[in-house]
């Protein structure tokens, strides 16, 4: 099939998704209404709650939204074939994935903008807000792991991308110093990062370099750590500043690229209804996460979003927005790599590097604009690379928060920042050294998922107990619930615990093996105590008894 | 008279798109740098508020009598700086 129509075909879901499904949502059961007083207005000071433009909203939600896992999810899929990578992304951005952003977002703004943790705690029980403490960083050292990899394992594989990710993070000091303590124009201050981001990836065409896997996975977790440690204005924020526009070349690059070159589907279709990683249902469900639906926007929606909406007619556009824009990322990716790849078994055996194989498939789709081979992949590594590491910037960060707020009562250390970054680090790197990829990836996307079903948990609550119909939400979370439960379950109990016995594998694999499957049990556990309390929630407000808040749950007010 | 007005349409239409990329690429790219520059300045205010107001809470850092003088400048953020201190802040915050 020609991957032009496949494009456009998706594009159409997305019309009918984004204006009459999401509409309808809007005006039916939310009742959304323009006059109604946005957190932003009521609470404004200047800081968190402050209106912002609805298209300045819309990209800084898609910002914070897409990283890399709308590309690599679809890639480690495609083993399945890619009809049922196409039709999960579809299927599930229609019906959940919108409607979870888009729903997180609007319970915050009808809860003064308060976060999940808070509504948790007041919709659900008070000791939801801890358990959905352990559940996030737990969440986060698994994005940590995946994505750490998928960085070493695409620079390791790539002579072409050391030099180019040396001068991108290089840039992004340059960037910093510039604009914060030259105050260097920042037009001027763009041109010159973006002319040398662009001219390191041609100089690595020709100048390249080979490092070994562990090595460039250590030199990913200094960056870690300096990301951790630095002032946000010296690294982290220059970095996705200058990171921006690789990634809107590549984008703009990737789609003309579609259009132009119009190649056939090549890899098959449908392959097999269970494969190495596992069967279909529930597998494949968890491995597309970003793209289709995924936990971690509702915390962005939640949190600095809602605050910022100036009314509630343009929660829509950003978030339901911002979703269908990454679900259109996903479609790309997969397009790209449907298009470069024929032989199935050539594709299979390189999935544990999806860096390497996003390289082939993009760099592929952009030589329909007249650039060479060699560069058009380069960038294409750059840009998946960059996006990998603007995950792996953020990540350290917030888990060193979350150890202080989980353990610093108790172990005054934890609130060390250099303590508290080391600690995740370690963690990191045994999880990358001893656990296999593709089922790291698993329990993350699982664990993502499990977020999402949260999220919808809380928004069947909030339906409940406005007496709306909660049934638009009460059944896509019943399906991400189960499903994400049989999935890590079955890659705990099926793959990586009978792997660790088989005898097939060394000791630091066993020990990876059995560390994984802790993990995945321990998400199940929090999201099993969260789904008791729910339950509990659901009937006590389906019953309409009148329910106190928790002690200490009014909100102060000035 | 048809005609100026179908351009000044096509103007419109054309400014409406150019302002919403201009929107979107601030808000991909400079709108988190923004707010935390606010953020940065709101932390340094509720420094200088602590050091200088420290009476209101029980924390007499500064004598009183400069405490006076300066309390006419700080009187148009006592509100949302109360709002700011008061309100109930959780992990999740912190990451954006």
């Amino acid at each position: 099939m020609n991957s032009l129509w496949v494009l456009l075909f998706w594009l159409a879901v997305v019309v009918v998704g984004y204006w009459i499904y999401a509409r309808y949502v809007g005006k039916s059961v939310f009742e959304v209404n323009k006059d109604r007083a946005t957190p932003a207005k009521m609470y404004m000071d200047g800081v968190d709650f402050m209106p912002a433009n609805k298209n300045v909203l819309y990209g800084f939600q898609l910002n914070s939204i897409a990283g890399a896992a709308p590309i690599v999810g679809p890639i480690v899929a495609l083993q399945w074939g890619w009809v049922p990578a196409l039709l999960w992304l579809g299927l599930g951005v229609f019906f959940i994935g919108w409607l979870h952003d888009f729903s997180s977002a609007m319970i915050s703004v009808r809860n003064d903008g308060e976060t999940f943790g808070a509504i948790s705690y007041k919709l659900i029980s008070s000791r939801a807000r801890k358990i959905l403490l352990v559940f996030i960083y737990f969440y986060l050292l698994l994005i940590a792991a995946a994505f750490g990899h998928v960085v070493t394992s695409g620079v390791s594989g790539d002579a072409t991308l050391p030099l180019p990710m040396l001068v991108v993070i290089g840039v992004a000091f340059l960037v910093g110093q510039m604009i914060y303590k030259a105050r260097v124009n920042i037009i001027a201050t763009t041109i010159i990062a973006i002319a040398l981001i662009f001219f390191s990836i041609w100089l690595g065409t020709v100048w390249s370099f080979t490092f070994s896997y562990t090595t460039i996975l250590v030199c990913v977790l200094i960056f870690g750590y300096f990301s951790s440690i630095l002032p946000v204005w010296r690294f982290i924020q220059p970095y996705n500043y200058a990171s921006v526009y690789v990634v809107y070349f590549g984008i703009i690059a990737g789609v003309l690229g579609i259009i132009i070159g119009h190649k056939p589907m090549t890899l098959p279709a449908f392959t097999s209804w269970s494969i190495g990683m596992g069967p279909l249902w529930p597998i494949l469900f968890v491995t597309i996460a970003c793209g289709a639906v995924s936990g971690w926007h509702s915390l962005v929606s939640s949190t600095a979003t809602s605050r910022q909406l100036e009314n509630e007619l343009d929660v829509k556009p950003v978030t339901a927005g911002a979703m269908f824009a990454e679900f259109t990322i996903a479609i790309i990716a997969v397009i790209v790599c449907a298009t470069a790849f024929a032989d199935k078994a050539a594709y299979v055996a390189k999935v544990s590097n999806p860096a390497g194989i996003f390289v082939s498939g993009l760099g592929g789709a952009i030589t329909s604009l007249g650039l060479s081979m060699g560069y058009a992949q380069a960038l294409a590594g750059c840009m998946i690379i960059i996006l990998a590491l603007t995950v792996i910037n953020l990540v350290f960060r917030f888990m060193k928060v979350a150890t202080a707020e989980l353990l610093g009562d108790a172990i005054a250390i934890a609130k060390n920042p250099h303590v508290a970054t080391i600690v995740a680090l370690i963690l990191t790197f045994i999880l990358v050294k001893t656990g296999s990829w593709l089922y790291v990836w698993v329990l993350f996307g699982g664990a993502n998922q499990l977020m999402a079903s949260l999220a919808l948990l809380l928004v069947t609550l909030f339906l409940v107990k406005q007496s709306k119909n909660y049934k638009i939400a009460i059944y896509p979370m019943f399906f991400m619930y189960i499903t994400t439960v049989c999935a890590l379950f079955y890659t705990a109990f099926f793959k990586l615990i009978p792997g660790a016995f088989s005898g097939q594998l060394s000791g630091a694999k066993i020990f990876g093996n059995l560390l994984s499957a802790a993990f995945a049990i321990l998400l199940v556990i929090c999201a099993l105590i969260l789904a008791y309390d729910g339950w509990k929630a659901f009937r006590r407000y389906r019953t309409g008894e009148a329910v106190a808040p928790p002690a200490g749950a009014e909100r102060a007010t000035a | 008279m048809a005609d100026q007005k179908d351009e000044k349409k096509e103007k419109n239409i054309l400014g409406g798109i150019v302002g919403f990329f201009r929107d979107f690429t601030y808000g991909m790219a400079t709108h988190g740098m923004a707010r935390h520059a606010l953020k940065t300045r709101s932390s340094m205010e509720h420094l200088f508020i602590l050091i200088t107001m420290g009476d209101m809470l029980g924390i007499p850092i500064l004598p009183p009598y400069y405490s006076l003088r300066l309390l006419p400048h700080v009187v148009p953020q006592i509100t949302t700086w109360k709002r700011r201190m008061l309100r109930e802040k959780d992990f999740v915050e912190s990451m954006y």
